[in-house]
């Protein structure tokens, strides 16, 4: 049975359909202006600027990028495993911290909650750090130091903290009167219960893994061990240096990038896989967020 | 009550992290003081033997940059000729040129060890090795390293001297790199327009070029480094100790007048000019906002000149030649105003030994190995002799990759070897521009020591006055620079008015200060 339209309702359903359309044109336009660049020859983005659809078509920017196939495949390799084994990681052992502080029987949970989060307002520091991890924790150039120093922050753990409270203590009663230990009601029953809390976290987690090319720049010396968005960025320093005046040094160098549409093409790379990851993750997302507003 | 003990806990628990923090700090402390103490002690007691190598090391060098792909081949023969002579090996790390000054300050700072690193007045040579943060070479040399003591000329010794003591090993490879204008040069036959040789045939190249050639700008993208060099070199101007802002010494022969230039009648009349030329269109008027290279520009075949100094230029002009044959550039340099030219400083590149070293001795050796055997430099700076490079012309040449190579395979080796060069046994390649070498023997008649870049400048007692002033240069000086304002007059007073008021002449105080004092030391009149 079709309801009859009224014209009110077809106006409203064009202006709302038309604006829809122009808000996801917008969202979709800067992408596009990304993969199309990085399809588009140097010159033409030099001289013409960025254009929708370019004069010619190339795959320079790529042939750049992808100079040395296997190095950028070890480079994704690495990405992946220390972003797998640091999510996982790191999940674990945030929810076991934000589980540790929502119990109500813990007696000192607000002073160890303050204490974690007292560390977010102050740092010592780039020097003292880099001291830390190379002189006292010897992690220099190891794989470890791409993953330990953030499998845990404050943030996290207050969020994940904050989530489980909105689980109901009887469920822990019920569980302890049946013969739970801790670990088993964290187990069984928390953790299954605070899926779209680990989801949440855990994409945070793995974006953070992902995008993190800082430590790899400071800290890894062997090329083999560079996750793939250092690897990326790499290639952009040496475009970028060869425009410079130390490139005069670097005769023997006869590696000359296009450097603008090297950019997007590095973009897309980087970009393409983790974009992939966000459909899975968003629907537990969007769960967590109504879930959490129903139980208030 | 339950508060009340949380709060107490947590400010216990603060407190003791403090305490922690400032235990470790000086622990540090002590122990890098510690370290570098016994390090100098053993140097003293190994130079009473004669270098002892029987202890097998491994070496730590840093270099800037990339490694080849094939650096771990090269390193492994030349580790493999090190270990027979020298008992050593080396590990060559790279910076890898993102953020490298960040990095390079992590390295020197946090007090790995490391055993030798590249060292240079642009990577901020002068500052560190006042901070201490570079081994004292001045004994050390005459013992591990003779032959590269004799090897460096004594002016070359005296750039890395400061305070009597010396703490880098310059390369010895004279070098000028003063700036100057490339050009279409086939445009100017064209258009037949007068030989660049000056100022005013620089603008008269300009004027054809705008008004004959349509949909192009002379100097398109950005402007301000071809204006502002041309400029300084016009008027003699010197920037003291690297960028020295508006603040300038007057000329060569007067090093001790200094002024900051926005003050003078000839930026008056400069300004005036250039306000006359971006009136014409000589650039565009969004060239300050610009973020394309004027080079990039020409090779779209829609700009006229770009700054370059004379090896970048050289690079510049191979590969838009490769591109398009049939573009003619020319080359400018601003040294033909005054008719002098002065080389880099020695310390433009060099190596030096971290204070943190383990082994100071050996790495001196191996650079003394490096510097002087053609085995040795060779093999860490071309590659593999047959593989990556072939011997022409007697060995004064060079063709990379070797001919017996695939070239789509084997690409020609290259590392940032800057540090360790030396005349003697470099090899220059073949093809590529010419005019280098002409240039080359075009400064070297006319060449006259750099007695500005030596003067180390940090800015932090006026640290303050420096940054206002820098900000009123970017807002202020660099429209007016390039004639970009309606009423150049109003503006030069303005300008001026800003930097007195962001406390200028504090700033000129200073780096007078500073000048004066390096030129007593060094008596410069």
């Amino acid at each position: 049975m079709k309801r009859k339209k009224d014209p009110a309702t077809i106006l409203f359903q064009i202006i709302a359909y038309s604006t829809v359309t122009i808000l996801t044109v917008l969202c979709l336009l800067p992408f596009w202006l990304v993969v199309i660049g990085s399809f588009t020859t140097e010159n033409e983005i030099i001289g013409e600027g960025f254009k929708l659809w370019p004069n010619a078509l190339s795959l320079d920017a790529y042939h750049a990028a992808f100079s040395n196939p296997k190095q950028i495949l070890q480079a994704y390799w690495v990405t992946t495993w220390i972003t797998f084994v640091g999510s996982i990681a790191g999940l674990f052992l945030t929810s076991m911290a934000g589980y540790v502080l929502s119990r109500g029987d813990f007696k000192y949970r607000n002073s160890f909650a303050f204490f974690m989060y007292f560390t977010t307002l102050f740092g010592g520091g780039l020097i003292p750090w880099y001291i830390l991890i190379v002189k006292y924790l010897a992690l220099k150039d190891s794989y470890l130091v791409m993953i330990i120093p953030s499998l845990i922050s404050a943030w996290n753990i207050i969020l994940m903290k904050n989530f489980m409270k909105s689980i109901p203590d009887s469920i822990v009663e019920s569980a302890r009167i049946d013969g739970a230990n801790d670990f088993t009601i964290y187990t069984r029953l928390i953790m299954p219960l605070s899926t779209p809390g680990l989801a949440t976290i855990g994409l945070f987690l793995a974006l953070g893994y992902w995008n993190d090319w800082f430590t790899a720049n400071i800290f890894i010396t062997t090329e083999a061990k560079y996750p793939l968005q250092f690897f990326l960025y790499k290639i952009l320093a040496n475009a970028a240096v060869l425009r410079t005046n130390i490139a005069a040094n670097l005769s023997a160098v006869n590696f000359t990038a296009p450097a603008e549409t090297l950019k997007m093409a590095v973009a897309v790379i980087v970009t393409g896989p983790i974009v992939f990851l966000y459909p899975f993750i968003q629907k537990y997302f969007v769960k967590g967020l109504t879930i959490g507003a129903v139980k208030g | 009550m339950k508060r009340k003990m949380g709060l107490l806990l947590a400010i216990v628990l603060l407190v003791g992290t403090v305490l922690a923090g400032c235990s470790k700090n000086n622990e540090n402390a002590a122990e890098s003081s510690n370290s570098a103490d016994p390090g100098t002690g053993s140097n003293a007691s190994a130079g009473a033997s004669g270098p002892d190598i029987s202890k097998p090391v491994e070496l730590t060098w840093y270099l800037l940059g990339d490694a080849n792909p094939d650096t771990p081949k090269v390193m492994d023969e030349f580790n493999k000729m090190l270990k027979k002579d020298l008992n050593a090996t080396v590990k060559l790390n790279f910076t890898t040129w993102n953020d490298w000054s960040t990095k390079y300050n992590l390295l020197l700072t946090a007090g790995e060890k490391i055993d030798m690193i590249f060292a240079s007045s642009w990577a901020g040579y002068f500052k560190y090795a006042k901070q201490g943060a570079f081994m004292d070479l001045t004994d050390l040399l005459p013992q591990y390293a003779p032959e590269v003591q004799g090897q460096v000329p004594a002016q070359d010794w005296s750039d890395v001297t400061i305070g009597g003591k010396i703490y880098a090993v310059p390369n010895t490879n004279p070098e000028y790199t003063p700036d100057g204008l490339v050009y279409r040069e086939d445009w100017r036959k064209e258009l037949n327009l007068p030989e660049i040789k000056d100022l005013d045939s620089i603008e008269a190249y300009m004027d054809g070029i705008k008004k004959n050639k349509q949909g192009v700008i002379p100097i398109n993208g950005s402007a301000l480094n071809e204006i502002y060099t041309m400029f300084l070199y016009y008027h003699d101007l010197h920037s003291i100790g690297g960028d020295s802002g508006v603040v300038v010494s007057k000329s060569y022969d007067t090093p001790r007048d200094i002024v900051a230039y926005p003050f003078t009648p000839e930026y008056e009349a400069w300004v005036k000019k250039t306000k006359e030329w971006a009136d014409k269109g000589f650039w565009s008027k969004n060239t300050l906002s610009s973020k394309q290279e004027a080079g990039d520009l020409i090779k779209t075949g829609t700009g006229a000149i770009y700054w370059r100094n004379p090896p970048g230029a050289s690079g510049f002009i191979t590969d838009v030649q490769k591109n398009d044959p049939k573009v003619e550039l020319g080359y400018f340099p601003f040294t033909r105003f005054h008719n002098y030219a002065m080389p880099t400083m020695a310390i433009a590149n060099g190596m030096a030994i971290p204070r943190s070293a383990a082994n100071p001795e050996r790495s001196l050796m191996v650079l003394d190995k490096i510097r002087t055997d053609p085995k040795y430099y060779n093999l860490i700076t071309y590659g593999i002799e047959g593989y990556h490079y072939d011997l022409i012309n007697d060995g004064k040449n060079i063709e990379m990759p070797s001919k017996s190579q695939d070239p789509a395979k084997v690409q020609a080796y290259g590392i940032a070897d800057w540090g360790w060069r030396n005349k003697e046994l470099m090899k220059s390649g073949i093809g590529g521009w010419d005019g280098l070498d002409k240039l080359n023997e075009e400064f070297s008649n006319m060449t006259k020591p750099d007695i500005f870049s030596p003067i180390s400048m940090d800015y932090d007692p006026v640290k303050s006055e420096y940054a206002a002033v820098n900000q009123v240069i970017d807002q202020y000086g660099k429209p007016l620079m390039l004639g970009l304002v309606p009423d150049v007059d109003k503006a030069i007073q303005t300008y001026r008015d800003k930097l007195t008021a962001a406390g200028i002449d504090k700033v000129l105080d200073y780096v007078k200060q500073q000048a004066n004092a390096y030129y007593d030391e060094k008596n410069i009149k």
